[in-house]
């Protein structure tokens, strides 16, 4: 209890910091605007509004106002993708597409102000909960991590990598796994962790640094975008916006059990290392579809749906930052980039990390979410002339932005080359339905499991059972092994005869 | 029906993906092949044993992607992926599309490899987004074929002339680079015809590159880009010799 106490004035020190600078409101004005813009424009997405801003602020200002910056992005970015679902039938982020499939037809049927509403105060609710899971579970999390050694890194950090290829595969899921060995085999690239040995540099003194994260994410993020939306597209029809946008308190409090349900699910999705805002959206979409008693109506213009996938993708942020501030593994695509912020600021998200930074990402978290509720009721309209702007215009913006980020990160002229590099491979995985949030995770957790499997066996002079041995790796090479076999054929089979047996 | 089309269209890409990881894995097993792993000598000192060897991680995980690349190989041959995948329809080649990639693919790397190290920012910038929004805007192929020229012809030049690192402060290519985006920025705008977009590209295209990298050079106080260009130089010069003093004195 005093610990909790502990940490709730601390949350309360940081904010009252925070709100008494005046430096945070340029910060989060200006991010969270830019973070719904990149959100409401098709094309961008939320990954690649933290991507660019850290190759701008990620190691150019002060950490704090850097993670202000960041995180302000993130939160409007997944909120401003329900813009162009519910006006276009376009999914402005993946995290919306679910938000689309009652959004599009509450604006049809000239509810469109009302669905805006709901969801801006529902994606506010929805943050709000996931920062408080943060507040929370973080600390738990952070007295059990105390015990975690180096097999049990290892064997975490390849169960958020196969993890995210398992949940991420638009495909066949070994292409996830695929995914993740190559951003795996991408991390071996430089001077190894242990004894220094060069490897795969062929003769490039750049490579001996290894792959540095600014670029890749650049390179995996936003170059195949661009590739793939410099196409001729008529800007769809947006549908005006009927009604009032500022929500009925008595709408919010009998929606207020479904908000909080959706806030959980989120969370809990976001807490699972590797898995993005979309799958959240999704589940928790799924979940209402089927305790709603409005159920039926899911898909034909529903609230109870509108606000389950909308709730949920913002409430899966802070459940992302936990694996991310805890165990150093990103819990979703975004967090992946803001991993890279931290690490070219010299911070190593873990069991180590500073208290203090965890307390400021909980108050950055409630001052972006309040920010982004307040333009979302104030300024909808700004934001809806904005989707007016063809991908064709604003996609060559983004690539010189890329291009400059990118360069004054610290490596020049060779992470440009890297960048386009990546970006090509990048462009053709895509083109083969690899998802790319597991190689992006394996390029930033490669360099972790390589030190921590061998750290194990160096320990245990060579003995493998040193990942069985111990409870906690116990309990992780099960989950692995589990999510492995659970991928194959017979055993699946096996699981729908049983399934068919009892049901 | 459409579905099962894709299907098989994404079966036999995965055929040729999977003979591609297939000789990438062992190409890397080779590579990895020559780092020590049962303790090696190297000038006299005697290395690691296996287990904690550099090697023996990127050995798992390039043995992994051969044994998962196989496995993907099985599914696609199944799914009688290998079939389609020797003709053009089986893999689900589009002339346009991979036109449209293929030009696009030229673009980014005269402007990176070509353009970004050697020419202006604010230059190569802008002949960048001049010829992007250009090119793609409507889809037309000839659009395509001229943007790339453009690009193509003052990132070949500035690659050509200027190879090594001490004539990357060289003007000849910025010049080119300009009068080529001055050239296309006119072509565009003549055939605008009542498109607002096309009337727009010359605003965006001076616009974006200027206050980017100022606002990097000045503002964050970071390297940008090719500091001795063209037009970059000027502002410097007149920013540290005739601006900062206003204030700083």
């Amino acid at each position: 209890m005093d610990m909790l106490v502990t940490q709730l004035a601390g949350f309360w020190d940081a904010l009252l910091a925070l709100v008494a600078d005046p430096l945070t409101y340029i910060y989060l004005i200006s991010s969270v605007f830019l973070g719904i813009i990149f959100g409401a424009l098709p094309g961008l997405t939320a990954t690649l509004a933290v991507t660019i801003l850290t190759g701008f602020f990620g190691n150019k200002i002060p950490l704090d106002y850097a993670l202000i910056a960041l995180l302000g992005a993130y939160v409007g970015a997944i909120y401003g993708g329900s813009y162009p679902s519910i006006l276009l039938n376009i999914p402005g982020t993946a995290a919306s597409a679910a938000t689309a499939m009652d959004g599009y037809p509450l604006a049809r049927a000239g509810r469109g102000g009302e669905a805006l509403g709901l969801t801006t105060t529902a994606s506010f609710i929805g943050t709000l909960i996931g920062t408080l899971a943060l507040l929370v579970f973080v600390w738990l999390l952070l007295l059990i991590s105390k015990n975690i050694a180096s097999p049990e890194k290892a064997l975490l950090a390849l169960f958020g990598i196969l993890l995210s290829g398992t949940l991420m595969s638009e495909d066949l899921v070994i292409k996830g796994w695929i995914a993740g060995l190559i951003g795996l085999a991408m991390a071996m690239v430089g001077l190894d962790p242990l004894l220094s040995e060069p490897r795969y540099t062929f003769g490039w003194s750049y490579l001996l640094s290894g792959f540095q994260v600014v670029p890749v994410l650049m390179g995996a993020f936003a170059v195949p975008q661009i590739i793939d939306g410099l196409r001729h597209m008529e800007v769809g029809e947006v549908l005006k916006l009927q009604g009032r946008i500022l929500p009925n308190l008595g709408t919010i409090r009998r929606y207020l059990p479904t908000i909080t349900r959706s806030g959980v699910i989120g969370t809990g999705v976001g807490a699972l290392p590797g898995v993005g805002e979309d799958v959240a959206g999704w589940v928790s979409y799924g979940v209402g579809k089927s305790v709603s008693p409005d159920g039926a109506q899911f898909g034909k213009g529903s609230l109870d749906g509108l606000l389950s996938s909308e709730t949920a993708n913002n409430a899966c942020i802070g459940g992302a930052l936990i694996p991310l501030l805890v165990l150093g593994i990103p819990g979703s695509p975004p967090a992946a980039a803001l991993m890279g912020a931290f690490k070219i600021n010299n911070v190593i998200p873990g069991p180590t990390i500073d208290p203090a930074i965890i307390l400021r990402v909980a108050a950055i978290m409630v001052l972006a979410s309040l920010t982004m509720f307040i333009l979302g009721l104030f300024t909808a309209r700004v934001f809806i002339r904005i989707l007016r702007i063809p991908q064709t215009v604003f996609l060559p913006v983004v690539m010189v932005l890329t291009t400059i980020g990118s360069f004054s990160v610290g490596g020049g002229i060779n992470d440009l080359y890297l960048m386009l590099g990546v970006g090509f491979v990048a462009y053709l995985m895509n083109l083969m339905k690899y998802p790319m949030a597991p190689l992006v995770i394996g390029v930033i957790l490669g360099g972790l499991f390589d030190e921590t499997f061998r750290r194990s066996l160096l320990i245990s002079n060579g003995d493998l059972l040193v990942f069985a041995t111990r409870p906690g790796a116990a309990i992780l090479l099960s989950l692995n092994v589990a999510l492995i076999l659970s991928q194959f054929p017979f055993i699946q089979r096996g699981f729908a005869r049983l399934k068919g047996k009892f049901t | 029906m459409a579905q099962s089309a894709d299907k098989s269209v994404m079966r036999a890409r995965d055929f040729w993906g999977a003979l591609g990881l297939m000789a990438l894995s062992v190409f890397f097993l080779w590579r990895t092949s020559q780092i020590p792993l049962f303790g090696g000598n190297r000038a006299g000192v005697s290395g690691a044993d296996w287990y904690n060897s550099a090697a023996i991680v990127p050995l798992g995980i390039f043995a992994g992607l051969f044994v998962l690349s196989c496995v993907l190989l099985t599914i696609s041959i199944r799914a009688g992926g290998a079939a389609g995948a020797l003709s053009a329809a089986g893999i689900g080649w589009d002339h346009r599309e991979g036109l449209r990639i293929a030009t696009l693919a030229l673009i980014l790397f005269f402007y990176i490899a070509g353009l970004v190290p050697r020419v202006d920012f604010i230059i190569s910038g802008g002949l960048l987004i001049t010829c992007l929004i250009f090119g793609y805007h409507r889809g037309l192929t000839g659009r395509m074929l001229i943007a790339t020229a453009a690009m193509g012809v003052a990132g070949a030049y500035a690659l050509m002339m200027h190879p090594d690192r001490a004539g990357w402060r060289a003007h000849d290519d910025d010049i080119l680079a300009l009068v080529l985006w001055i050239g296309l920025t006119f072509w565009s705008t003549a055939r605008a015809r009542g498109d607002r977009i096309m009337r727009v590209i010359p605003l965006i295209a001076v616009i974006t590159p200027l206050v980017l990298v100022t606002a990097m050079a000045f503002g964050f106080r970071q390297n940008v880009p090719n500091r001795g260009g063209l037009i970059f130089a000027q502002i410097e010069y007149h920013y540290y010799v005739t601006l900062r003093p206003l204030w700083r004195d």
